[in-house]
């Protein structure tokens, strides 16, 4: 370029071919294509000599070797790339296996999840009927604290008892609260005393055992049922006969009141230590 | 003929030893190749023209080489290397169009 611009500013004209300014660089690189060296060594050719005949025969050698090594890296490349593709093929064909297998597992999982799901709801209905069956059961058997309507029977000696008889005797209270379960009774007190399947009601001395536990008259009976029906229904039983002829002929004191609301307290309930239900007697 | 000879010397020498080239060499292989090409059909051209020389070929053969690598090794080392390789090859791809051109005229007067 330099070279150029010195040539036009100083001296002739230079012909267009030597020019890369006139000729352009594509014109330049198409007129130099043959090496200048050629004519320059044609002008002074020396003849070959036999040396440099066989730099000749060494140097096309050379460049077959570039060649065939430039070919056999390109198609040995080629072949591990293509040996890396199949590779990159089959891991990504495992792993998609895999995310296959994990889906249909997520899918399975699912179901499963689903199904013990609606077991459990299940499950909680049942143990919802579990528990009102195991409320029900606590109530009769008196393990349980109930409340509810009902009437309180307070029962005494008579006024100036001297003889055993005008005084309240254990099975006076037998009958009164068996007359009362006849007559309807579901949960009954005496005292504060749960009266269940295992309470005793029997005479110590002077006093009455309610549960093993000594009471003090008056006997006050708590008996929840229903307020309207039950002293009427107890007047009709063997124990209320016996209370009447109990209250008009030796003067025993007899009080019935209704109550709206009757509190009783639970029973201790008994450790089962050898009793087991029956086989298929569990209902 | 000898240079025949030489090129199936090249060949055989070539298949037989396999030869294995160094990583860092790899990307001026190609590039070495076009060079050495532009510098044979040159040759073949001044052949036909009658102005070959031996000393010539091998000098150009060997610089064409070299030269084209060190191009392409700085342009790695200056981060333009693919830019200038595409010009190495552009301009030794247009000198060897030419130079075959004149070879077919020499060869089917056409």
């Amino acid at each position: 370029m330099v070279d150029a611009k010195h040539s036009t500013l100083q001296g002739p004209p230079a012909p267009p071919r030597d020019s890369a300014a006139t000729l352009g660089l594509l014109g330049y690189v198409t007129a130099h294509a043959l090496d200048d060296d050629y004519r320059e060594a044609a002008r002074t050719r020396p003849g070959p000599t036999r040396s440099s005949r066989w730099l000749t025969v060494i140097a096309l050698a050379a460049f077959m070797v570039l060649i065939i090594t430039a070919a056999t890296q390109t198609s040995r490349n080629a072949v591990a790339e293509a040996h890396e593709r199949a590779d990159l093929v089959k891991q990504v064909k495992a792993r998609r296996a895999a995310v296959d297998k994990a889906q249909a597992r997520i899918l399975r999982l699912r179901a499963t999840n689903s199904r013990l799901s609606a077991d459990l709801v299940h499950n909680d209905k049942l143990s919802a009927g579990t528990r009102q069956r195991l409320g029900d059961l606590g109530v009769l058997s008196g393990v349980a604290a109930v409340h509810g309507p009902g009437v309180e029977i307070t029962v005494d000696d008579a006024p100036g008892a001297t003889t055993e008889r005008q005084t309240v005797l254990d099975v006076d209270l037998q009958a009164l609260v068996n007359g009362l379960w006849q007559a309807g009774a579901e949960a009954m007190s005496i005292n504060g005393q749960r009266i269940t399947g295992m309470t005793a009601i029997s005479q110590a001395g002077s006093a009455i055992d309610v549960n093993y536990t000594n009471l003090s008259r008056p006997y006050v009976v708590s008996a929840i049922g229903d307020p309207a029906r039950l002293p009427t229904r107890f007047a009709d039983t063997v124990g209320g006969q016996t209370w009447l002829d109990l209250h008009q002929q030796v003067g025993l004191a007899f009080d019935v009141r209704t109550r709206t609301r009757l509190d009783l307290p639970a029973a201790t309930a008994p450790a089962l230590r050898s009793a087991e239900p029956a086989k298929g007697g569990a209902s | 003929m000898i240079a025949v000879l030489g090129m199936v010397l090249g060949v055989v020498l070539g298949l037989v030893f396999k030869p294995d080239v160094p990583l860092w060499m790899e990307p001026y292989l190609p590039i070495a190749v076009v060079a050495a090409m532009d510098a044979v059909f040159g040759a073949l051209r001044a052949y036909f023209d009658g102005l070959f020389s031996d000393k010539v070929f091998v000098v150009s053969f060997i610089s064409n080489v070299v030269i084209a690598a060190l191009i392409v090794f700085i342009g790695d080392k200056l981060g333009v290397g693919a830019q200038l390789s595409t010009g190495v090859v552009v301009v030794l791809g247009i000198r060897i169009f030419t130079n075959v051109a004149a070879i077919r005229r020499h060869l089917f007067h056409a």
